[in-house]
């Protein structure tokens, strides 16, 4: 009699026994393999879920990192990207002055493979079901999620004049690092003395808004050196320069761009490298034609471009979409008071993994993040100048607005501004992709 | 020795008790979030990057915000530091500092 009491307490207690201990040996296992290839043990947090990650962008990449860094072993992520490696567009203009190679910008999947467990599918997510919560690759594969973040980065719209493949490839952008930034490269370094490189900017809101006026400050420097007489034309449909207007001006007397505000494209002339604009039309050697943007086609494909028909709106506590439950948008597909920017990407995916770590376990997101923008522009080979702001959550507006006092640009452009940009960018990529 | 098996069983009880407790979900530690806004250039977790963090005391990272948010002419840094209040300072540092 007493014997079968003691038997049910000890099986009692024992079966939960062996159930939590079994658990957790098996996640301090995983904890040790884990060990032996990173600096940090994953933390114990009970949390579990299944997440998918749409794209291994700055801001993909990022979000997939830290769910497993912070939310431990418990939480399947699985990251879905067409390409086999992501290639920076934050440094590329460098490559435009033979500076650095794409070589140099490309960043694999490997480190959150292998270091944080990150499951790594190559592919091209098709379908979005926000009911059956799973997302359907080009090649039928299905994949369930909990909670799905898509980061697909911006698409461009194509100009009249631009439609065909053999156009785009006579008059690139170059606006997504890759086989177009080496191609622009190629054309800089064909171009005769005394040849002009035309660039045109789209209206607002674009990837990296001071960009496009780095970029000809380095080709102008780049010309100044090797192409005697030529020069940069740039025609932009925003009204001033987006960012860091003083370093930029500075650069454009510096180098002698010619910069034409409030100019926009009807069409291009892909033939005789004539541009269509609404002051008449101007020709150049190069023709360097950066489209308006849009989130990339899966989001406008899977009815999530709810932001005029290009971008998706999100509760930027957890970067969920407005439209669809347990959907997340996150980096430059995203329509915010935030810049679209790599930096600031990686700290959205940041607030969105913490949001989704709370979301899986019952509790609400950090009702006060902060987010911050920073980058170094090159004005010269040698000389950079910087920006930088810091943004916190407004509960009344709901959205993030930049901190005043944080706002600002360099005074003046200088070479330890370019050593630090390279420390700069190191640490950044490490943060998002090692 | 039916006693001592009840006993035995009570201590395996309450030996098992936090460990059951474990498998509910741990909240996030406070002010992990607000730090990470470091880690794009001072590296994940405060390792690595422009120059490392890690490693330093709460009173060395608040004091050093607080004379970055005073000096002039502003770097990129000073100009960071100045996007934090008092409090979100002093939070930051708090958890940067348990990252030994």
């Amino acid at each position: 009699m007493v014997k079968r009491r003691d038997f049910i307490k000890w099986t009692g207690a024992a079966g939960i026994g062996l159930t939590a201990a079994g658990w957790s040996a098996l996640a301090a296992a995983d904890d040790r393999r884990t060990r032996t290839a990173t600096t940090s043990a994953f933390p114990t947090t009970g949390i579990k879920g299944r997440v998918v990650v749409i794209g291994g962008g700055m801001g993909g990449a990022t979000v997939a990192k830290y769910l497993r860094f912070w939310g431990g072993t418990g939480v399947d992520v699985t990251l879905i990207e067409r390409d086999s490696a992501y290639t920076s567009s934050i440094m590329s203009n460098l490559v435009l002055n033979g500076s650095r190679t794409i070589n140099s910008l490309q960043f694999g999947y490997g480190n959150l493979a292998s270091r944080y467990g990150v499951k790594i599918v190559k592919g091209e997510v098709v379908t979005i079901d926000p009911v059956g919560r799973a997302v359907t690759l080009a090649s039928g594969t299905r994949y369930a999620y909990d909670r799905l973040v898509v980061a697909p980065g911006v698409d461009f719209d194509v100009l009249p004049g631009l439609e065909t493949a053999a156009a785009q490839a006579k008059v690139p952008h170059a606006w997504t690092a890759g086989p177009q930034t080496t191609a622009l490269r190629n054309m800089i370094t064909a171009m005769p003395a005394g040849g002009v490189f035309v660039m045109s900017i789209p209206a607002k809101p674009i990837r990296c808004p001071p960009g496009p006026y780095e970029r000809a400050c380095v080709v102008a420097d780049w010309l100044k050196r090797n192409r005697s007489g030529a020069k940069v034309i740039v025609l932009d449909a925003n009204a001033s320069i987006m960012a860091e207007e003083h370093s930029f001006l500075e650069g454009f007397a510096l180098h002698g761009v010619e910069y034409r505000p409030g100019v926009s494209i009807n069409s291009v002339d892909a033939a005789t490298l004539t541009l269509n604009t609404s002051e008449g039309n101007v020709r150049g050697n190069v023709l360097n034609v950066i489209p308006p943007h849009r989130a990339g086609k899966v989001i406008a494909a899977n009815g999530l471009a709810d932001a005029g028909g290009r971008w998706s709106n999100v509760d930027v506590l957890s970067y969920e979409t407005r439209i669809a439950p347990g959907i997340h948008v996150i980096g430059d597909a995203s329509a915010t008071t935030q810049p679209k920017a790599g930096h600031i990407a990686n700290q959205e995916a940041k607030v969105c993994a913490d949001a989704i770590l709370r979301l899986l376990s019952g509790r609400a997101p950090d009702p006060s993040p902060h987010t911050n923008s920073a980058c170094y522009s090159p004005i010269t080979f040698e000389t950079a100048s910087w920006l930088t702001v810091n943004f916190a959550y407004d509960p009344v507006s709901k959205t993030m607005q930049p901190v005043p006092a944080s706002a600002g640009e360099a005074a003046t452009r200088s070479k330890d501004n370019f050593e630090e940009m390279n420390k700069w960018f190191t640490a950044l990529m490490g943060d998002s992709f090692a | 020795m039916n006693q001592s098996k009840i006993f035995q069983g009570l201590v395996l009880a309450l030996a098992v008790a936090p460990a059951f407790a474990q498998t509910t979900t741990t909240a996030p530690p406070p002010g992990r979030l607000l730090a990470s806004n470091c880690f794009q250039c001072h590296g994940t977790n405060g390792s690595g990057g422009v120059d490392s963090i890690r490693g330093e005391s709460v009173s060395e990272i608040y004091n050093e915000m607080k004379e970055m948010q005073r000096k002039t002419p502003p770097k990129m840094m000073d100009m960071h530091a100045r996007g934090y209040t008092d409090a979100e300072i002093k939070l930051l540092a708090t958890y940067l500092a348990t990252l030994r």
